[in-house]
């Protein structure tokens, strides 16, 4: 009997420990062989061979010891033997953090690759719980728990703010289709759908928001967003909370119930979707009185039933297709995407291996969010490198906002030079939309006046900055004059530094309404820069947009404990990403521009 | 059985102050004062802190920045910025399984409200103390700040009015629970 002392975190965890082995994790604990089979099914072993730890078999045992000690008999009668031991410290928690958060994205590739049948993911998730609930883990899962868990929504978003962004994309679409009647309808009673997001969506992506918009109008389909209850993501799968898992996936289910709504849609999210359709009931003690469904099988039926039609020839350019690993592996969602992707795209490439044994994107698992582990993240990204440069395709298409941004670092940090998309915004592209789907409504001007008026509204429209002010830093030349000159195209006066202290001078002197901000800069570093922004009494209110290519430096701004820039675009920046950033921030639409 | 609970606001009265439990945002409330269940470096962060900031302004930070930090179960009072509140009282409370949960978490109720009568405010909103992200039941959180609260008001005070502002209907049905055993 070992007399040392432990800890009072350490006590509390192994009480935890007891309460949370179920028989699926029981068996996961009892049956692994250390046979060897999942070891190359991991993209971490792949990309670090001869590092025995980041086996998964290995990383499974520093969880399975504690199992053995406390709660199999066998660990008790012969501990050396099944390799039995117990926890004392905090530090020896704090490695186990390590190993459970920065060494697995939980992906399950493992876990589908086990002739025993342990599931490993499982395990590893339950683990991460149990330190999250005593306040060991990563600084980036506690900012965006405490987010979901106080705000609603896991990026913090306001609901001002959200529901300020769904106003814009429905004035957006309004213009684009001609029909002022067009409604991105909120907390309407009785329709057939009930439409969530990601977060992400709201923030930093509110095309794919405004292109699902196009969707249900084009169908003619009556639906609505709720005003609380909007999230569908769920911190509570990455972080092992269930309590968080539960408390979020009611949210969403009330606001369904609330509403009267026939259907729950799910914007394209693997783990949004995997937690809200799959495993939210079982943490909410739920049982839904609705149908849920991915916005993929949504849109796939609009087409089967002919109330969409689209045109594949209008989404020229050959594409892949990237299985999100919550989508996929754990929910079975592989043929649909494939299906609705054929239909709307001329040139479809499969990606290998592919649905179940489809490699992760390498950023799940809340691993965007640890900045600590993303060196090791990205070093892990070479397998999907190679995957998707073998392809050829020019674009990769996931049903996934965090595969998005996985995928994003994984190119950049490659230089595969493809571009991410998703389902909802190559649908969109290819919608044949008749005439007689949208109304266009013809004011009647006087034929003297009118010329002018119509002309100098589309002379604004085509300069929607004018009159703004903006202050471009970045040391690199190229990156400087594109951004440059999309700006000024697009009317603003724009003034640029290739160093952080020119940029913080002309930011004291010029007042600009805008700073588009580069993280990796010789000198001050940009989280240098911003961070002195924020404690700027002068500067303090600007709106800023970290430009960045290097996912790697997010810490510099999201570890600080300053308030969180306007915008964040990784590099390289489309015109289109830039401009409708820009003007989101600048509250610039297309009829108040100046 | 439908989801939808029923979160109509509850009151009940206590010594003449009235305690109110609504389902509301606490950093959107129109209420002379507000607790944040801060952190002994006083740094506001994610959450709530994040709304703080995002609607307060960065004076908040600012002025708690001068103070530095508080010990667990002190509160310390700051000005709400561009809050509709005027006040935040910013109170250290037990996180994630601590020890003695309990006993710190009621002295940090009882702080709050004595830092509040100090400053002469009338009206203060709490959020559910310690629940959710740090983990403190919910049964406990509300059985620990109902009896604080009424040990509390009890005895001679300022306050006129002290709301309980549940984020959503997992948060609000243990405090009405709670309210309807209160004497």
């Amino acid at each position: 009997m070992s007399t040392q002392t432990r800890s009072h975190k350490a006590t509390k965890v192994l009480e935890r420990l007891t309460k949370k082995v179920n028989r699926q994790i029981a068996g996961t604990m009892l049956a692994c062989v250390h046979c060897g089979q999942c070891t190359d099914s991991c993209h971490y072993v792949q990309t670090n061979p001869g590092d025995e730890t980041f086996i998964p078999a290995w990383k499974a045992d520093r969880v399975r010891k504690l199992f053995k000690r406390h709660m199999d008999w066998t660990g008790r009668v012969i501990p050396w033997w099944v390799k039995a031991s117990s926890v004392y410290t905090d530090e020896e928690l704090e490695e186990l953090r390590d190993i459970v958060f920065g060494k697995c994205t939980n992906c399950r590739r493992c876990s589908i690759n086990c002739p025993m049948g342990v599931d490993f993911a499982s395990m590893n998730r339950m683990a991460r719980g149990l330190l999250v609930s005593v306040g060991i883990m990563p600084e980036g899962v506690s900012v965006v728990s405490k987010d979901q868990w106080e705000i609603g929504n896991q990026m913090g978003v306001l609901k001002e703010d959200y529901l300020d962004t769904l106003e814009w994309m429905e004035e957006e679409l309004q213009e684009e289709l001609e029909d002022p009647t067009l409604k991105i309808p909120v907390d309407k009673e009785d329709c057939e759908i009930v439409y969530t997001i990601n977060p992400r969506e709201a923030k930093y992506d509110p095309r794919s928001i405004s292109d699902a918009a196009k969707i249900f109008h084009v169908a003619g389909e009556s639906w609505t967003m709720p005003s609380e209850g909007w999230d569908m993501t769920n911190f509570g799968l990455f972080s092992g909370d269930d309590d968080l898992g539960g408390a979020v996936a009611k949210r969403v289910y009330e606001a369904v119930e609330r509403l009267n709504g026939k259907t729950l849609v799910m914007s394209e999210c693997g783990h949004g979707y995997r937690s809200t359709r799959c495993e939210g009931p079982n943490w909410s003690q739920t049982d839904l009185s609705f149908k849920a469904e991915s916005s993929v099988d949504t849109m796939l039926r609009y087409i089967k039933e002919r109330r969409i039609k689209v045109d594949k020839s209008k989404n020229d350019f050959s594409v892949t297709f990237h299985d999100s690993c919550n989508n996929a592996r754990s929910c079975g969602l592989f043929e649909e995407p494939r299906e609705l992707l054929r239909l709307v795209v001329a040139d479809f490439r499969e990606m290998y291996p592919n649905r179940a044994e489809n490699y992760c994107c390498t950023g799940g698992g809340g691993a965007m969010s640890m900045s600590e582990y993303t060196p090791q993240r990205l070093k892990s990204a070479k397998v999907k490198a190679d995957q998707l440069i073998a392809t050829g395709a020019d674009k990769v298409v996931t049903s996934c906002h965090n595969c998005v941004d996985g995928l994003n670092d994984c190119i950049k940090h490659y230089k595969v030079g493809m571009e991410v998309t998703q389902l909802v915004n190559l649908v969109a592209d290819a919608l044949i939309i008749e005439p007689a789907k949208t109304t266009v409504v013809v004011e009647e001007v006087p034929a003297a006046a009118s010329a002018p008026v119509v002309e100098e509204k589309a002379a604004a429209a085509a300069r929607p900055l004018t009159g703004r002010k903006i202050l471009v830093i970045d040391d690199e030349p190229d990156v400087c004059t594109f951004l440059s000159t999309v700006l000024e195209d697009n009317g603003a006066q724009v003034l640029t530094a290739a160093d952080g202290d020119t940029g913080l001078a002309l930011a004291r002197s010029e007042k600009p309404d805008l700073v588009t901000l580069d993280l990796n800069m010789p000198g001050k570093d940009g989280g240098q820069v911003y961070e002195a922004m924020r404690a700027d009494d002068e500067l303090k209110e600007l709106n800023v947009v970290i430009v960045s290519g290097k996912p790697e430096l997010r810490g510099l701004i999201y570890d600080k404990d300053v308030r969180k820039p306007e915008g964040y675009l990784d590099k390289p920046v489309s015109e289109e990403t830039l401009l409708t950033s820009v003007r989101k921030i600048l509250e610039v639409g297309e009829d108040n521009v100046n | 059985m439908s989801l939808v609970e029923d979160t109509t606001p509850v009151e009940k009265t206590i010594n003449g102050t009235v305690v109110r439990l609504v389902k509301d945002d606490i950093t959107a409330m129109d209420i002379e004062a507000l607790v944040y269940y801060a952190t002994s470096d006083l740094k506001l962060g994610s959450g709530h802190g994040n709304a703080i900031t995002m609607r307060g302004g960065m004076a908040i930070q600012k002025a708690l920045d001068e103070i530095g930090g508080l010990d667990l179960t002190q509160a310390v009072i700051t000005e709400a910025g561009e809050l509709k509140a005027q006040w935040i009282v910013h109170a250290v409370g037990p996180k994630f399984q601590e020890e003695d949960m309990e006993g710190k978490l009621k002295t940090t109720v009882l702080n709050s409200m004595k830092k509040a009568d100090e400053k002469g405010i009338k009206a203060l909103a709490f959020p559910p103390m310690g629940a959710g992200f740090y983990g403190i039941g919910l049964d406990v959180t509300a059985e620990v700040m109902l009896e604080a609260m009424t040990e509390y008001l009890k005895g001679a005070t300022g306050l006129k009015e002290v709301v309980i502002c549940a984020n959503d209907s997992r948060d609000f049905v243990p405090f009405k629970n709670q309210m309807e055993v209160i004497q």
